[in-house]
């Protein structure tokens, strides 16, 4: 098994304590940090999504996986030529004004970092100048995230996709949305351009999105 | 049948005379106080008061006005306290109607219009404007598990869950001992049961997997199971500690009194379990086991789990280890099919909950399409016994009174 490959399993199997040192010698090894990213931790981190959207897996091994790329960048970091890891893009995500819920929206932060973005949270209780204020810092932000848990906080997501559809920024960004009382047929209705309905969906949503933007 | 009557044997799995029914048995059963005064200005009901006795999901108690209209059979006895008017004061409500708070409860109101609560200086919950529910401000152990559990009772002391407890625990602390208290308790719940025929639930608690998420964060805690099992074992061994007092003074004081007593610990998210079959038997069965065996060993009352979302992985581990009542039946998570559940498990187990579905139907649908699903629910759960009718969760403030009482008539209807 390639050293790559070692970095994958270990990745994919959440051993944190392990990926650091694995990266090391893949380093020391002479492996392309790029390869060792994309191969093996996005990829990784994508067999995980994978299992988990099919219920082979539960919610803690995305989260141990998740952990474990983290431990792998860390190492990995300084010898990429930007010293950084979003090659994919950038998102700004955050949860609705009025909803202080924010561990689905978490998970979609670290599965979507997981699939090489890079990812501004804006945190839970977030007024909708912050998130115009945030696309409007950010101009090389393509993916806006909004989370509301709660049937209650339904209509603040509404009116929050509404004024960002009413930005002159909105051709360059595209608009995901999630949360447990939020189904495809209101995220249309709310004029988004995305919706998925867990973490691992929604790092697949994001590649997509960002594709297009 | 007296409604005690018709719950129990409901429980025993025996058909009752008819449909026994449940608003506000305990604070997943119930209704939040905005929706409750929405129903009650609906009702033209213009006596009482929306008094909420679970500050943190902002639930209501009902009245017994609105119980002998809707005809529910069950009581929480947290209602033993908190009798007098003194013991309460006004509030204006998110949707603008006045309810009452416990004279107790005492948050900040904020300059944006949320609410926080502050203990010893430490911001420990917050409701923000136009909110609905309290939320956790403070994670105790988020960074790491402590060297040892010396600070345990303090750490818990600071969750909203323990801070801010509703009754019948929330007067606790008034009392000089704790053996005072639970007589006091004791006397209390003897006049509710000499006072009604309804049945009575009390609520323990007894969280394991709840408090470590309490304690450790949701995220922290979930890694934890997978990477650190040996860490949780201890904190739940902790934890056991404490609940099994619980139980026991519970059980000593009032267990021939009440009939329920209510379990809790979310196992459920809507796409899957927490965690693998394998991971609930190997670290929380056996401890939900003992929970169950002291209460059944120890007192006449029935065990009741309240666990959200999709459990179907697991229900029949929940039947070994004891519980009674499974509550609240969330059929529309991942394989929570409930002609399936009643299927393989009815005989075993009683669904409290599963009615109505509080997500998309009771709050979104047409008062015609509630009451026609509230009718499909009721033919699926009801036969044989093993059924209480409750909605999936509580009533949020977003129902329309005309909604509410469109499924009540399924429930009238069911029982002609």
């Amino acid at each position: 098994m390639s050293k790559i490959q070692e970095v994958a399993e270990a990745v994919e199997k959440g051993k944190a304590k392990l990926v650091g040192g694995l990266v090391q010698e893949a380093l020391d090894e002479g492996c392309d940090p790029v390869e060792i990213l994309n191969q093996g931790m996005i990829d990784a981190m994508g067999v995980v999504g994978e299992k988990f959207k099919n219920n082979e897996i539960f919610v803690p091994e995305m989260l141990v996986a998740a952990r474990a790329m983290k431990k792998g960048v860390e190492v990995l970091k300084p010898h990429l030529a930007s010293g950084g890891t979003s090659s994919a893009g950038k998102m700004i995500l955050g949860t609705v004004a009025g909803d202080l819920h924010d561990i689905g929206k978490n998970l979609v932060g670290m599965m979507i970092e997981s699939a090489g973005f890079e990812v501004i949270d804006l945190g839970i209780d977030v007024p909708i100048e912050k998130f115009i204020e945030a696309v409007n810092e950010n101009p090389d932000a393509t993916l806006v995230g909004c989370s509301a848990l709660l049937t209650t906080t339904m209509p603040a997501l509404r009116d929050t996709v509404a004024a960002l559809n009413e930005q002159p920024f909105r051709d360059r960004i595209k608009i995901m949305v999630g949360g447990a009382p939020i189904t495809q047929a209101f995220a249309d209705e709310i004029g988004a351009d995305g919706y998925s309905e867990d973490a691992a969906s929604a790092a697949q949503l994001a590649k997509k999105l960002a594709a297009t933007a | 049948m007296t409604s005690r009557e018709r719950v129990l044997a409901a429980i025993n799995h025996k058909e009752p005379d008819y449909l026994p029914m449940d608003l506000g048995s305990n604070v997943s059963a119930g209704i939040s106080g905005q929706a409750y005064a929405n129903l009650k200005e609906h009702l033209g009901m213009k006596e009482g008061h929306t008094r909420i006795y679970d500050v943190v999901q902002q639930v209501a108690q009902p009245e017994e006005c609105v119980l002998d209209l809707i005809g529910a059979d069950a009581l929480d006895v947290a209602r033993v306290y908190n009798e007098k008017d003194s013991d309460w004061y006004d509030v204006t409500l998110s949707n603008g109607k006045i309810g009452q708070w416990p004279a107790w409860f005492q948050p900040v109101k904020t300059a944006d219009g949320g609410y926080d609560v502050y203990q010893d200086g430490v911001l420990i919950a917050r409701m923000p404007k136009g909110g609905m529910c309290f939320d956790q401000m403070i994670f105790p152990y988020k960074e790491d598990y402590p060297d040892n559990y010396d600070d345990l009772d303090h750490a818990m002391g600071q969750v909203l869950w323990s801070a801010l407890v509703h009754g019948p625990w929330d007067h606790m602390k008034d009392f000089p001992t704790e053996d005072a208290f639970y007589a006091d308790l004791r006397e209390r719940c003897l006049k509710l049961r000499a006072s009604t025929d309804r049945a009575l639930m009390i609520t323990c608690g007894c969280n394991l997997f709840e408090w470590g998420t309490f304690l450790r964060r949701m995220e922290n805690f979930l890694m934890d199971i997978y990477a650190e099992p040996e860490s949780v074992e201890e904190l739940i061994e902790q934890l056991m500690v404490r609940h099994l007092h619980t139980l026991e003074k519970t059980c000593a004081a009032v267990g021939d009194v009440v009939d329920i007593l209510r379990f809790g610990d979310d196992l459920g998210m809507d796409k899957n379990m927490f965690m693998s079959a394998e991971k609930y038997r190997e670290l929380f069965k056996p401890y939900h086991t003992k929970l169950n065996e002291y209460v059944h060993t120890h007192s006449h009352m029935k065990t009741f789990l309240h666990s959200c979302g999709s459990i179907y992985g697991v229900m029949g581990d929940l039947i070994d280890a004891g519980y009674d009542i499974i509550n609240p039946v969330q059929t529309t998570a991942y394989q929570m099919d409930p002609a399936r559940l009643k299927k393989e498990f009815g005989k075993d187990i009683t669904f409290w909950g599963g009615g109505c579905n509080t997500r998309s139907v009771l709050n979104h649908a047409t008062p015609e399409e509630v009451y026609e699903y509230t009718c499909r629910m009721i033919d699926i759960f009801h036969h044989d016994g093993g059924f209480v009718f409750n909605t999936e969760h509580n009533i949020l403030p977003d129902v329309p009174p005309e909604n509410i009482m469109a499924m009540y008539r399924a429930v009238q209807n069911a029982r002609k």
